[in-house]
């Protein structure tokens, strides 16, 4: 049948336009088209109907480029670029702009160095200008960034539910000035957080002059910073220690978490590392005793760690200073102590050998008497002035919430501002605050969440976050640091320093002139040089506290020790309960922090969740760890773990009479019948990730027992409670993943390393001759071994690589969320990380090991029970960057491919999915988006299309513009921050060439640093170009305990580790000839060699294990 | 049973085969001419929201290109000029033209022109103009006769292949660096061009990244 085509009577249009239009009918006439045509030509869509032929040919000129046979749907989108309408100085738009900041944090402020992109701060790192730091920067202060972009921050200025507009909040403050002046203050009151900022201690000031009758009263829930009463009472005076822990051979830390919790930690931190840092074998090592009841990371650090229930530190520390002075007037302080024989005396012992480079200290919670002995035992050692340095810090005196309360109980107060903070959340349990703030007639508050508190205040003023803040702080040793806005504030926000400041009636409460007033009284001279001088450098020269020499006087101990509670020792019937700030969330101010919450903690790896943490002891006495428990999850289901997830038993908390619910979580290392309750969770009020995320141990804690409380009772309940646990492993079963030796063992035999795992057993894996080049050289020629696989050219002019010393590194998690921030990692929220979808590019493994848990297969009881006293060891995991990787080969698409610079590379656009790469990683660091964790809500991911779709447009501020933002069905994995690496090559071959010298193109050491490098407080991640033997990394990797992970596989990773080293005394009951971990390992895999602790073990030749043979070893460089 | 099928039919099978065969390759020579950058990109010329003329200003009257996309040298992105460029001449000369309505407009309140942006790349890729103008790599290269063009066009596709065509063989595509530029240079001839090319990659260490990490972060 003969087809006859009918086609539509040509239109007027298509008369007159060109032939192939005729084809095109329907798509000129489609909306889509039209929409086109009037975004692109908007002069000209008007005119479409009814134009003549000249006009439409030329509106039609464009559309020829569309190519348009039907293809204009399959255009990319179009874009506009909108530049500015007037210029702006120094702001060239793609490249970051850096301004020193700082993030107060109680009483010390941390320099930092805050990155913006196109006018908002993308990422923060370390002021490297404050020497002190270096340049690092904290776990808190990495996550802080996030704070500034969450979406449940205040956004306006309410009064009883109505918005108030910036006139009318400056109107109610000067009007609560005005009045207060009636009466000098004396119905007016504050209460407000710890700050160190000049410019409010002088608004302080001024409002004490202006209204002295006004009631200033300060509250922090978390103790980091030793009370006032022990320094009074032994130096007379309100000084500050100041530990130099670098110039310290020998540090006793009683039940002070100094690396993690305490003020001053950072510098802390990087002092000890300087210590504890071995290059070489003639490097000494500092040791470190530790007394605690948790298991902190300093714990985790410790040479000797003792376990103790925190009320009977005060003993411990009295029966410490009697065996060093020999004074034995607060015996009866010791009394009931139970402790190893001969612990304190070898320790004793020590200290003396190391006279004057010793430390003792103290924790900030234990009871004036405790910091007071321990500052005696320092004096004695000789210590003051050299490793014990005081300041004496200027700040303004304060009440405590508990007089304040008083005075509102009393009707005394009739206006309270309240700055900050959190009181209804966070008071003492006993002062019952909520009801007594609702009691207060006007009560206005300044928060940055409409959280527990705002509930309570009528008035509520939105605060600014400190990164859109004018403000200024000091650190530790009281240099001044400037905290300077990177952005305005975004919903208007108010700092503490304009509420004073209108309150105070100053004349200018700008904020910036505020604190240029400060700076210019305190630098003197020219104020307006001196403080642009200070917002460039991100500090002031020379304006840190003045060393006080302390005079010591024992004196005062005797009545601080008759005022110590007395302590009986905690048991199965009557525990002890030590409140601790949550390493993430700290005192629950960082509650709605997703990077935060889905951050593991250190030692425990919970993530979005707290637990009540019991010791394995414990556990046993309540029947929550049935006899026969495996440890290894993967081998064994039991009641606590099943199919890998974590089932805590749920039980009843009660202390002093006052009751919780909460989960269990048996942590191994605890004081027997201490518990360990995090605070800052289980928040009402605390925006979309906080709210009932976790327990609230607030209601359990009274004043008097603020730290440390008594007589607490567990009932189990009976039901169970999923936590979201990232790392159920408690052993390495025996394999060589963390290298450890004694430090004694380190100085006889340098390549231990060399001795263990399976490089010392399989034949050199790169061969005979590969083994003997250089590093550089093994880099460039890659020595084949016996490989059959073809290996990409590195005819780079760099090749990367990267070092990490397990021996500094102290688990702070920093890097894990400054890679999570600087790589626009998403979180993904708790019911994926049960999942095991963490998606963190660096993860930090934490092993416990006690020596005994093969031992069923060697005889013994061993790993039938949880370890009590274990060691610990910490490795952060990223991707090795092999040289021959094992997922590049098996990638389908190719997605994943090696550079000429030895970086394994991820393209994720031609990413399918497959997940093959990760399934081959024997590192398994590769994280695969299993849903679109930015697109689609938490919770709400099964959904998919059907769910709430979208992140809200401050989320996505914090996205760094400089890395892609990956999408649902894509693996990624750490990159060795190849945008900085790209980026820093691209600045320098541009510096080289507009100098004059565009050969210059091999990137000087240390210029690139990955995030995880940049914020190390300890300098434990080094990362550099390899090819040049001077640079850091090179020296690093050819220290003798340099060793690759899982190096057998032929992997050739470019990120090698340093070995751990533990430096026990040989002398002490609990020393162990060798680290616990080698035990298991060595037990397991040299059976024939291995000899029980209690000496050393000889220095066994390689390979004995195996059959004779040639020596196999060969040239391992 | 008597044929169902007439014979005809036998040839079906083959027939269809080749039909489709046909078929495939058809569509895939239109997929490959039609769908490619090289057509769907090249001779995209959008109407601007002010009828700026490179051939005007760039060519006649001769303003270097950095004078306006004054980054170009500094950053990964190569700026369009902001309003109060413009205005550097223009507050003098046709200051009352209405073609410049949006412009002056822009400088007054801030508002900005929305340009429709021409050159793009997936926002997978990071492309850096720095480290190609500070090398030796013309803006001619990629974005073509700029100084020629009344409106831009879009001269090259600025696919994949296209950078890779140079980045495997950037010896054809270099100049001297003062020359950058001066969109009218050529070398004295194809030769010329190739030995000095060669020389250059020499002299600067030019090794342009040829894996993925180049561009994709």
């Amino acid at each position: 049948m003969k087809r006859q085509n009918f086609h539509p009577a040509p239109s007027q249009r298509e008369l007159h336009g060109p032939n192939y239009w005729r084809s095109l009918d329907e798509l000129a006439q489609t909306p889509g088209f039209r929409e086109k045509l009037e975004r692109e030509f908007p002069a000209g869509a008007e005119t479409l109907a009814g134009v003549d032929r000249r006009h439409f040919l030329q509106i039609m000129a464009a559309s020829f480029a569309l190519g348009g046979v039907g293809l204009a749907g399959c255009r990319r989108p179009e874009a506009n670029i909108l530049p500015f309408g007037k210029s702006i100085e120094g702001f060239v738009p793609g490249l970051p702009v850096y301004y020193a900041t700082a993030m107060p944090q109680r009483r010390i402020a941390l320099p930092l160095l805050a990155e913006t992109h196109q006018g908002r701060p993308t990422k923060l790192e370390g002021n490297p200008a404050y020497e002190p730091h270096g340049g690092s920067t904290s776990l808190a202060a990495q996550a802080s960034l996030l704070d500034l972009y969450d979406p449940d921050r205040a956004t306006e200025h309410t009064q009883n539910g109505n918005v108030l507009a910036a006139a009318a909040v400056a109107d109610l403050l000067a009007g609560i000035g005005a009045a207060a002046a009636a009466d000098q203050g004396a119905s007016l009151a504050f209460l407000a957080g710890a700050s160190s900022s000049p410019t409010r201690a002088r608004l302080v000031g001024a409002l004490r002059a202006k209204f002295p009758q006004a009631r200033w009263a300060e509250y922090e829930p978390v103790a980091d910073e030793p009370p006032a009463a022990a320094s009074q009472a032994v130096f007379g005076r309100n000084l500050r220690p100041i530990y130099r822990f670098a110039q310290a051979k020998r540090v006793v830390s009683i039940d002070a978490d100094f690396l993690q919790a305490e003020a001053g930690s950072l510098y802390y931190a990087r002092e000890f590392a300087k210590g504890r840092r071995v290059k070489a074998k003639e490097d000494p090592m500092n040791r470190l005793y530790v007394a605690e009841s948790g298991f902190t990371l300093t714990g985790s650090m410790a040479d000797h760690r003792l376990r103790l229930a925190s009320s009977r530190m005060l003993g411990f520390a009295a029966a410490l200073y009697a065996q060093v002075t020999g004074d034995h007037a607060y015996d009866a302080l010791a009394q009931g102590l139970e402790l190893p024989p001969g612990w304190i005396a070898e320790c004793a012992a020590d200290l003396a050998a190391n006279k004057g480079q010793t430390l003792v200290l103290a924790g900030s919670h234990l009871p004036p008497a405790a910091q007071a002995l321990a500052y005696a035992i320092n004096a004695a050692l000789g210590n003051l002035g050299a490793t014990v340095q005081f300041v004496e810090p200027a700040e303004p005196a304060a009440l405590g919430i508990g007089e304040l309360a008083a005075a509102v109980r009393a009707g005394a107060v009739k206006t309270l501002i309240i700055l900050g903070g959190n009181p209804v959340y966070n008071a003492p349990a006993d002062l019952g605050w909520a009801e007594l703030q609702k009691s207060v007639p006007q009560v206005v508050r300044l928060g940055y969440h409409r959280d527990e508190t705002s509930g309570a205040a009528a008035v509520n003023l939105a605060a600014a976050h400190y990164l859109e803040s004018w403000g200024d702080g000091r650190t530790l040793d009281g240099t001044v640091v400037p905290v300077q806005p990177m952005i305005l504030p975004l919903f208007g926000g108010l700092s503490e320093i304009e509420v004073l400041a209108r309150i105070a009636g100053e004349a200018n409460a700008d904020p910036y002139t505020l604190v240029a007033a400060t700076i210019g009284g305190l630098a003197g001279g020219d104020g307006a040089a001196a403080f642009q001088r200070f917002l460039h450098d991100g500090l002031l020269a020379g304006s840190a506290y003045p060393l006080v020499a302390a005079d010591f006087n024992g004196g005062g101990i005797a009545a601080l020790a008759s005022a110590a509670p007395a302590a009986a020792a905690p048991s199965k019937s009557s525990l002890e309960v030590r409140f601790v700030a949550d390493n993430k969330v700290d005192d629950g101010r960082y509650a709605n922090n997703g990077w935060l919450q889905e951050c593991p903690d250190p030692m425990t790896k919970l993530v979005w969740d707290n637990a009540v943490l019991i010791s394995p002891r414990l556990a046993k006495d309540l029947g929550i760890q049935s006899p026969g428990a495996m440890l290894q999850v993967a081998r064994d289901e039991t009641e606590n773990f099943t199919k890998g997830k974590e089932g805590a038993p749920l039980a009843e908390l009660t202390v002093g009479g006052r009751t919780i619910t909460a989960p269990l979580h048996i942590q191994p290392g605890l004081d027997n019948y201490t518990l360990i309750v995090p605070l800052g969770y289980g928040r009402t009020a605390a925006g979309r990730i906080g709210t009932g995320t976790g327990f609230d141990a607030y209601p359990l804690r009274t004043a008097a027992a603020a730290h440390v409380a008594g007589g607490a009772t567990l009932r189990l309940t009976g039901e169970r409670l999923v936590l979201a646990n990232t790392q159920e492993h408690w052993s390495m079963e025996g394999r060589d993943l963390v290298r450890e030796a004694n430090y004694d063992e380190y100085v006889e035999n340098p390549t231990f390393v060399k001795e263990e795992g399976m490089e010392s057993e399989t034949p050199p894996v790169l061969g005979e001759t590969g083994g003997s080049l250089t590093l550089a050289e093994q880099a460039a020629q890659i020595p084949r071994g016996n490989s059959l696989y073809v290996t990409p050219k590195f005819d780079g002019v760099h090749q990367w690589g990267m070092s990490i010393d397990l021996n500094t590194c102290i688990g702070c998690n920093a890097c894990v969320v400054a890679c999570q921030a600087e790589n626009n990692i998403p979180i993904v929220g708790k019911d994926q990380s049960i999942r095991g979808r963490v998606m963190h590019w660096i993860r930090l493994d934490r092993y416990y090991s006690d020596g005994q848990a093969d031992a069923a297969a060697f005889g013994g009881e061993g790993n039938r029970a949880t370890p009590e006293d274990p060691q610990v060891s910490l490795q952060p995991i990223a991707c090795m960057q092999c040289e021959l990787a094992p997922c590049e080969m098996v990638c389908p698409v190719n997605a994943t491919v090696h550079d000429e610079e030895g970086l394994n590379v991820m393209a994720y656009n031609r990413c399918i999915g497959t997940r093959y790469c990760a399934n081959n990683c024997p590192y398994k660091v590769r994280r695969f988006n299993y849903f679109d964790w930015n697109l689609r809500a938490i919770g709400s991911f099964y959904l998919g299309p059907a769910g709430p779709k979208g992140m809200p447009e401050l989320v996505k501020m914090a996205k760094n513009p400089e890395v892609s933002v990956r999408m649902r069905g894509v693996m990624e994995k750490c990159t060795y921050c190849v945008q900085r690496i790209e980026n820093g090559k691209i600045q320098w071959k541009v510096k080289s060439a507009q100098a004059g010298r565009p050969g210059d193109v091999s990137v000087p050491d240390g210029t690139i640093k990955t995030a995880c490098q940049q914020v190390c407080p300890v300098e434990a991640i080094v990362f550099g170009n390899i090819l040049d033997s001077g640079s850091e990394v090179s020296q690093a990797k050819a220290r003798a305990q340099d060793y690759e992970l899982l190096g057998y596989l032929n992997t050739r990773p470019r990120t090698t580790f340093l070995a751990k080293l533990r430096n026990p005394n040989p002398r002490m009951p609990d020393y162990n000839a060798l680290p616990l971990s080698r035990v298991e390992h060595d037990r397991k895999n040299r059976p024939a060699g291995f000899q029980e602790s209690g000496s050393a073990p000889e220095a066994k030749p390689p390979g004995s294990a195996m059959a004779t043979g040639p020596d196999r070893l060969g040239g391992l460089s | 049973m008597s044929n169902l099928f007439p014979k005809s039919v036998n040839k079906l099978p083959l027939q269809i085969i080749i039909y489709l065969c046909v078929l495939v390759s058809i569509v895939t020579a239109g997929a490959t001419y039609y769908m490619t950058p090289k057509y769907t990109r090249v001779g995209y010329a959008p109407i601007q929201p002010v009828p700026y003329s490179h051939a005007l200003h760039a060519g006649q009257l001769g303003l270097d290109c950095r004078y306006c996309h004054s980054n170009v040298e500094r950053s990964g992105f190569a700026n369009l000029p902001t309003a109060q460029t413009c205005m550097n001449c223009h507050d003098q000369i046709k200051t009352t033209s209405p073609l410049l309505a949006v412009v002056r407009q822009s400088y007054q309140t801030g508002q900005p022109v929305p340009w429709v942006q021409i050159h793009q790349v997936p926002d997978f890729v990071y492309f850096n103009h720095a480290i190609h103008i500070n090398r030796g790599v013309s803006c001619v290269e990629c974005h073509g006769q700029i100084n020629q063009m009344d409106v831009v066009a879009e001269a090259k596709p600025l696919s994949m292949g296209f950078c890779l065509d140079c980045h495997r063989d950037p010896a054809p595509h270099l100049r001297p660096r003062d020359q950058v530029t001066n969109l009218d240079w050529k070398a004295s001839s194809p030769e010329a061009q190739l030995e000095q090319g060669k020389k250059f990659v020499h002299d600067w260490n030019v090794n342009p990244p040829q894996s993925c990490s180049g561009c994709h972060r």
